[in-house]
C-alpha cells in the first residue's frame, strides 16, 4: 500500500511542466534538528497541522542545483539585531548562535540578487529551527526587477488578512522545524527573490538561519 | 493588552488582586521613580537594567518590551555577542541602553535605575543580585534563585536588609491559568476532593552541547576573570556542578515551586535516584526520578517528579494533581492542561455555571453566561447538545477545561506583576521567602540522589 501512494505522492509535487523522466531529487541537505529553551505554546489561525513523517522528496530536473549559496543578499533592515545579513546566503544552516541573523519587529523583507535570470524549481527557507516557533505573514516573490516593481510573482502567501498589503494570502501558517520550508517555484524564471515575514509567535523579531534557491541557470 | 477571551472569573480574581494591591500599597510611600517624567500611558516610567543577556535573558527582554512605561537603561554580560544582541534588540524598540560588560559598573554609572533584571548563570545570582539590592535597586531574578542554599538565604536577608523588593522568575505564579487553577478549582470548589498523589515530569529530548562562533569566542582570560574555565563551560554551563543547580533545577524548579505553592505546604521527605547515563561530558545527571511526600492538612501526598534530558516522551512538561474526586493536569502549555472528574464525584455542572470550568468543545468565552432574568440552569434540564457518556456504564473519566487563557508570553504576566508592586500596585506574586521554599526543595534533590536514601526536611529549612 506504501509502494503505491509513494509515487503518487511524488507526482503530486513534481512542476507540472516537466516530465518525470528527467526529475531526479532535489540535493538537499537537511540540519540537525535543534531544541533549545521553554517551548511556547501558541495559537495562530490558518496553522498547517504539523507533519508526524519526513517530508518526501521533491523532484526536480536533474542538474538543479542550489544557486542561492554565496550570493548577494539585501535586507528592508539594514541594521540586523544579530549576525549578518550574508548569513542568509552563507550555507550554514546550523540554526545555534552566530548562523542566524535577526532583524527588527514588524515588517522586513531579505531579498537575494541570483546574479542572472534562472528556471527555479524550489525555495526551501529555514528562519529559526532551534525553537518551535511560527512566522506571521511570510510571502515568497520572486521577479526580474530589483525593485519588485514589474513583473512580480508571488510563490507563497500565508498573510491571510493582508496585514502587508502585498495581497490576501491562502497558505496556511506553519511551525519552523529543521526540514526547512519547501515552496515549489512550479519551474518560473527570476534573478530575484524575496522573502517577507511580520515577527513570530515567540518575538516580534525576525529572522533566517537559510534560504535555498534550487534551479537551473 | 486585555485578554478577550477571559470570562468574567478571571476579571474578579484580577479586581480581587488588585484591590489588595492598592489597600496594601496606600500604605507605600510614593518611590522617587513616580516623579519622574511621565510616559505615554501616564503613568510613570521605570528604569530598568538587565544583567545576563544571554537566551534566557533575552526571553525576558522580548516580554518585557511589551509593558508599557519599562525603559531599559543598561544591559550587561560578558560575553560582547550577547551583550550587542541585547542593545541592538532594545534599539530597535526605541531604548538607548547603555552596555556594560561589568554589572559593579553599570550599577555605579546608572543612578536612576528602578529594577534590574537578573539572568545570569545560576551561580552568580546572588552576587548579581544583592549587589543589585545594596545598591538601592528592586529586583526579579531568575529562578532557581542560586545553586546553593546558603546562597539563596543571602538573596532573602539582602533583600530584608535593604527593604527592596526581590521577585524570582517561578512565572507560573502570575500565570492566569495557574492562579484560576489554585484559587478556583482546588481552593474554592474542591474539584479534586482530597488530593492524594502528583505526577509531574519535564523531559525533553537529546540535544547537542551548545555552541559558539569562533569569531566571538572570549579569550581565556576574561572567561577566568568571572568564573568560567572555558568557553565550552561557558555556554554549557547547566551541565556543570559548579555553576548550576543540575537538571532539577533548570528544569524541574518551575513546576517543583507549584507542588509547594497548590498544595499550601512544604515537602517533609524527599527520595531521588538520579545519573549521568547518555551524556558523556556532562558533570550533572542527565535524568532524575524524586517522590516527595507533602503533609498537608488533608493527609499526606505523594508527589513524584521525573526529568529526563534523553526523551520528549509524555507529551513534555506538565503537572498532575490528583484526587479523590478529580484530577487536573496542569502544564505552561494549554494544550495539555484538562481536568477529569472521577465516577464516584458529584456533578460538575454547576461549576460550569459558574464559570470555574468548561466542557469540551466550549468556545473560549467560557460558560455560556446566564442572561439576569433566567434562573439558574438544572443539571439536566435541556438536553445536551453533544451525547452524555454514563458514567455507570464505563471508567474511561469526563474530562473538561479550564476558561481561561493568556494571551501573553508566558513570562510577561510575572514581569508585569514585578513592575505594578514596584508601583504599589500589587504584592510580588514569587517573593524571596516563598521562593527560597522552593529552592529548598529543589537543592535537597540533589543530596538525595547523592546520599542514594530519603532525606527529610526540618520546617525551619524553609525559613531564610
Amino acid at each position: 500500500m506504501i509502494r503505491r501512494i509513494l509515487p503518487l505522492t511524488l507526482l503530486l509535487i513534481v512542476p507540472a511542466a516537466l516530465s518525470a523522466q528527467d526529475l531526479v531529487p532535489l540535493p538537499l541537505e537537511l540540519p540537525k534538528p535543534l531544541f533549545v529553551g521553554t517551548p511556547v505554546p501558541f495559537k495562530v489561525p490558518n496553522l498547517e497541522k504539523p507533519s508526524t513523517t519526513k517530508r518526501p522528496p521533491f523532484l526536480a530536473p536533474a542538474g538543479t542545483v542550489n544557486l542561492a549559496k554565496g550570493k548577494p543578499v539585501t535586507a528592508s533592515d539594514t541594521f540586523p539585531v544579530i549576525g549578518e545579513i550574508a548569513f542568509v546566503t552563507d550555507g550554514d544552516k546550523e540554526g545555534t548562535e552566530g548562523t542566524f541573523v535577526e532583524f527588527g519587529p514588524e515588517l522586513q523583507w531579505v531579498q537575494i540578487d541570483l546574479g542572472e535570470s534562472a528556471a527555479l524549481s524550489a525555495i526551501v527557507c529555514w528562519h529559526f529551527h532551534a525553537q518551535a516557533r511560527v512566522y506571521h505573514d511570510v510571502i515568497v516573490q520572486v521577479s526580474d526587477d530589483a525593485e519588485f516593481k514589474t513583473g512580480v510573482q508571488t510563490l507563497f502567501n500565508n498573510d491571510i488578512d493582508n496585514t502587508a498589503k502585498l495581497g490576501v494570502g491562502q497558505d496556511p501558517s506553519y511551525i519552523e522545524t529543521s526540514e526547512g520550508r519547501l515552496i515549489d517555484a512550479k519551474g518560473v524564471r527570476a534573478r530575484y527573490v524575496r522573502l517577507y515575514s511580520s515577527g513570530n509567535t515567540t518575538s516580534d523579531l525576525n529572522h533566517y538561519v537559510e534560504v535555498e534557491v534550487f534551479g537551473k541557470k | 493588552m486585555t485578554d478577550p477571551h477571559a470570562p468574567d472569573s478571571l476579571d474578579f480574581t484580577r479586581r480581587d488582586f488588585l484591590s489588595t494591591g492598592l489597600k496594601l500599597g496606600a500604605a507605600v510611600l510614593v518611590a522617587p521613580h513616580v516623579a519622574r517624567a511621565q510616559a505615554t500611558s501616564g503613568q510613570a516610567a521605570l528604569n530598568v537594567a538587565l544583567i545576563g543577556c544571554g537566551e534566557q535573558g533575552r526571553v525576558l527582554l522580548n516580554a518585557a518590551l511589551k509593558i508599557p512605561d519599562i525603559r531599559f537603561q543598561a544591559v550587561c554580560d560578558i560575553w560582547p555577542y550577547n551583550r550587542t544582541y541585547a542593545e541592538r534588540l532594545l534599539k530597535k524598540f526605541g531604548h538607548a541602553a547603555q552596555p556594560f560588560e561589568d554589572y559593579r559598573e553599570l550599577l555605579s554609572a546608572v543612578p536612576d535605575l528602578d529594577a534590574v533584571i537578573v539572568a545570569t548563570p545560576d551561580f552568580v545570582h546572588a552576587e548579581h543580585t544583592n549587589a543589585a539590592l545594596r545598591a538601592g535597586k528592586h529586583v526579579y531574578c531568575e529562578k532557581l534563585m542560586a545553586n546553593t542554599v546558603a546562597n539563596a538565604r543571602s538573596m532573602v536577608q539582602a533583600a530584608r536588609e535593604t527593604k527592596k523588593l526581590l521577585q524570582i522568575g517561578h512565572q507560573r505564579r502570575s500565570n492566569p491559568r495557574y492562579q484560576h487553577a489554585r484559587e478556583k478549582v482546588l481552593n474554592d470548589a474542591k474539584l479534586l476532593g482530597r488530593i492524594t498523589n502528583v505526577n509531574s515530569q519535564w523531559n525533553r529530548s537529546v540535544s547537542a552541547d551548545l555552541g559558539w562562533p569562533e569569531k566571538y569566542a572570549l579569550p581565556e582570560a576574561a572567561l577566568h576573570k568571572y568564573g568560567f574555565a572555558n568557553m565550552h563551560e561557558f555556554r554549557n554551563w547547566r551541565w556543570f556542578k559548579k555553576y548550576a543547580g543540575g537538571p532539577i533545577s533548570d528544569l524541574g524548579a518551575h513546576q517543583i515551586d507549584v507542588f509547594n505553592w497548590f498544595l499550601g505546604v512544604n515537602p517533609s521527605s524527599v527520595i531521588a535516584g538520579g545519573g549521568a547515563d547518555y551524556y558523556e561530558n556532562h558533570e550533572w545527571y542527565d535524568n532524575v526520578m524524586t517522590i516527595y511526600e507533602f503533609p498537608t492538612p488533608q493527609g499526606m501526598v505523594r508527589a513524584f517528579y521525573q526529568v529526563l534530558t534523553t526523551t520528549s516522551a509524555g507529551g513534555g512538561y506538565m503537572e498532575y494533581f490528583m484526587g479523590t474526586e478529580g484530577s487536573l493536569k496542569m502544564s505552561e502549555n494549554p494544550a495539555y492542561t484538562k481536568l477529569f472528574r472521577e465516577a464516584r464525584a458529584p456533578e460538575w455542572d454547576q461549576w460550569v455555571q459558574r464559570g470555574f470550568i468548561r466542557k469540551p468543545g466550549t468556545p473560549d468565552e467560557g460558560a455560556e453566561k446566564l442572561l439576569p432574568w433566567e434562573k439558574s440552569r438544572p443539571k439536566f434540564g435541556a438536553p445536551a447538545r453533544t451525547s452524555v457518556v454514563d458514567v455507570r456504564e464505563t471508567a474511561a473519566l469526563s474530562s473538561w477545561d479550564m476558561p481561561v487563557t493568556l494571551d501573553k508570553a508566558i513570562h510577561q504576566p510575572h514581569l508585569e506583576n514585578f513592575f505594578d508592586t514596584i508601583r504599589g500596585k500589587a504584592q510580588l506574586n514569587c517573593p524571596a521567602e516563598s521562593a527560597f521554599a522552593s529552592a529548598v526543595t529543589v537543592l535537597k534533590v540533589n543530596e538525595a540522589v547523592a546520599a542514594r536514601s530519603m532525606l527529610t526536611f526540618k520546617p525551619e529549612d524553609f525559613i531564610a
